[in-house]
């Protein structure tokens, strides 16, 4: 193709693309803002916050009952959190166990990489029955945590296994040679090096933990974690105040995101700049 | 002193190294030639510890350093690649070792800073420390990699082709350097590297490694003058080497049938050896009285400078090099596809039993 039409195609393709992954999450934003009589869809009857002060339980009574999600998203988040420490510190250990080639680590590979692979519904089914089985009681920081461990943690491995693979080995040694013992040349080596790929193999098991839904519904229990308790709402009918949670977590997700950014910024960047100037010193 | 003795490593079916026997001497530059793959790099991973030997005892002033981690050996390394710490700034780097050891770490700030800064200035980085060490340039990294070494007064050091990332300038400069900087400290350098020219520049004693062993150790002048075998002779670029069989008390080569020193039993292999630079050469009807020769077709002149470097190919195969010195030529005008004598004093050939190896 001519090389003039590629580039109008190529920018064409690209917005078509960004249209297409934020337009659904701009048309939840605008109807967010919906009036107090509007509904889930256009027109808007009025603009306002109403949405946002009712998920917060600020306005009057209404004829619509609170969004329940207080507690589920509490339960989610510290869901999440539990299962990005667990994957995260077992993703860096099996990876480094990996930079060895020991005895049957091509089926061990494979063995970890099936927690990702297998249907959510079917692994969810599964830990249900067992549990059953066993006589464990369900819960969302049991049964439900295990399995999103076993979802988040191929992620976080092959995160370090690729940052391990690019780790040049050789600086390691030279902390050895220098009488440093492996303990710390782990904490004040190797980890600092490898700190950009734990962060984004964090990010990965955080996000993936925090929306997990299908190995999350039959073995939550009781108490519902916050996908789970939306999806409850969706079967009674909908209401903007939907919209207005929606908008507050993408909001909360791009927060982290940023803080995931700058923290990359603050450990990859060369260290040029930062001390520029130092040659009047010499 | 350090001392190896019947050291072997395998990587599988491949023998790396041999029962190796070798000893470094105390305050002395010792530089370990061998070429691409002989192993070099091997022996000193054995010696710091990353790698285990499957024979053979290591043996640092009278302890047994085999089996012991790394951390434990007091053994300095300083890498080809330079493995410097990417985060962590010049000084940091320094400052590393001093503060992280196992054991005799330095607890106060002020110590480890003025040992930073003395180390810095033996290796003429001094007001360098702040900077980054992506902000340096290859000499000067090869300089903070030496500095970090040195700083935590390590028992011997061992340069892994230290030179080897520089270019041809800086390395001449840093050759003088690390000279002098190991004759300040007293301490012990084991610098491996491929350069036959590096090697001699460098070492006090210098050590051949070819098929897994150490097959010469001694002066850069002794050895260069006198290899004592076909390896080492090789090693040098400076050996034409001629192998054959002993036919009445003649050797029977490629280049001919050419006499030889000493008397040996007819059938025996042998090999000679004659440097690139004791060769004449002169038509075929004009050698001189009193000199061995041998006929070679001359096939191209290769100018480098202060020598220039011309090939010949006998009749046989055999490819003969003949160095010319700029400052005193002594080869004729040469033509291409010409034959011509090559000849040299009796007394200049050395002889090796045995066949190619």
């Amino acid at each position: 193709m001519d090389v003039r039409m590629l580039r109008p195609a190529l920018a064409l393709y690209t917005g078509a693309f960004l249209a297409f992954l934020y337009g659904p999450m701009i048309v939840l934003a605008i109807l967010s803002f919906q009036g107090p009589n509007g509904g889930p869809q256009f027109p808007i009857q009025e603009w306002s916050t109403y949405w946002y002060r009712h998920l917060l339980g600020l306005t009057e009574t209404s004829r619509v009952s609170q969004l329940p999600v207080g507690d589920s998203l509490l339960r989610s988040l510290a869901l999440a959190f539990m299962t990005t420490v667990v994957s995260v510190v077992l993703g860096t250990m099996s990876a480094e166990a990996f930079r060895t080639r020991f005895r049957g680590s091509g089926p061990v590979f494979y063995l970890v990489i099936l927690g990702m692979m297998v249907p959510g519904v079917l692994v969810g089914l599964g830990m249900a029955l067992l549990s059953n089985v066993l006589g464990i009681e369900r819960a969302w920081w049991g049964t439900a945590f295990v399995l999103h461990v076993v979802y988040t943690y191929p992620f976080a491995f092959l995160v370090m296994l690729a940052i391990f693979n690019r780790f040049d080995r050789s600086v390691e040694e030279a902390s050895l040679s220098l009488g440093v013992s492996p303990a710390q040349t782990f904490r004040r080596v190797t980890f600092p090096i490898i700190f950009p790929g734990v962060l984004s193999a964090a990010l990965f098991s955080f996000t993936l933990s925090y929306d997990e839904f299908s190995r999350t519904l039959f073995t939550a229990g009781r108490d519902l974690t916050l996908p789970l308790s939306i999806y409850g709402t969706f079967s009674v009918e909908i209401y903007p105040n939907l919209f207005a949670f929606g908008v507050l977590t993408t909001l909360f997700s791009f927060t982290l995101l940023v803080i995931y950014g700058l923290l990359m910024k603050r450990f990859t960047g060369t260290r040029a700049g930062r001390f520029s100037g130092q040659e009047a010193v010499a | 002193m350090l001392t190896l003795s019947g050291i072997t490593r395998r990587y599988g079916d491949a023998t790396a190294l041999d029962g190796l026997s070798f000893t470094v001497p105390d305050d002395a530059y010792v530089s370990l030639l061998g070429a691409s793959g002989s192993g070099k790099t091997t022996l000193l991973r054995l010696i710091a510890g990353f790698e285990e030997p499957d024979a053979g005892q290591i043996i640092l002033d009278g302890v047994r350093l085999d089996g012991q981690p790394p951390h434990r050996r007091d053994i300095g390394f300083v890498f080809q690649n330079f493995a410097l710490f990417p985060h962590l700034t010049v000084e940091e780097n320094v400052a590393f070792g001093l503060k992280y050891r196992e054991s005799n770490a330095v607890a106060s700030a002020a110590e480890v800073a003025e040992r930073t800064q003395a180390a810095l200035e033996l290796v003429g980085l001094e007001g360098f420390g702040h900077r980054g060490v992506g902000e340096i340039s290859g000499g000067q990294r090869q300089r903070v990699a030496l500095a970090r070494t040195l700083v935590t007064e390590p028992r011997i050091v061992l340069l892994d082709e230290p030179l080897g990332a520089l270019d041809a300038n800086l390395r001449d400069r840093m050759c003088d350097e690390l000279r002098a900087i190991r004759e300040r400290l007293k301490v012990s350098f084991l610098h491996v590297t491929g350069s036959e020219t590096e090697a001699l520049t460098m070492g006090d004693t210098v050590a051949v490694l070819a098929g897994g062993r150490i097959v010469q150790s001694s002066g850069s002048r002794a050895l260069f003058e006198a290899p004592l075998n076909a390896s080492a002779a090789k090693h040098l670029n400076a050996w034409n080497i001629l192998s054959g069989t002993v036919e009445k008390d003649k050797l029977r080569t490629n280049a001919g049938i050419l006499p030889v020193p000493g008397s040996l039993s007819d059938g025996q292999s042998a090999q000679i050896a004659l440097r690139f630079d004791r060769i004449d050469v002169s038509d075929a009807a004009q050698v001189p009285e009193g000199r061995h020769h041998f006929e070679a077709r001359f096939l191209t002149g290769e100018f480098n400078g202060p020598t220039a470097l011309s090939f010949f190919r006998t009749a046989d195969g055999a490819l003969v090099q003949v160095v010319d010195h700029l400052s005193s030529p002594r080869l004729p005008r040469l033509e291409e596809g010409r034959t011509y004598a090559l000849h040299y004093r009796p007394e200049e050939v050395l002889l090796f039993e045995g066949a190619e190896g």
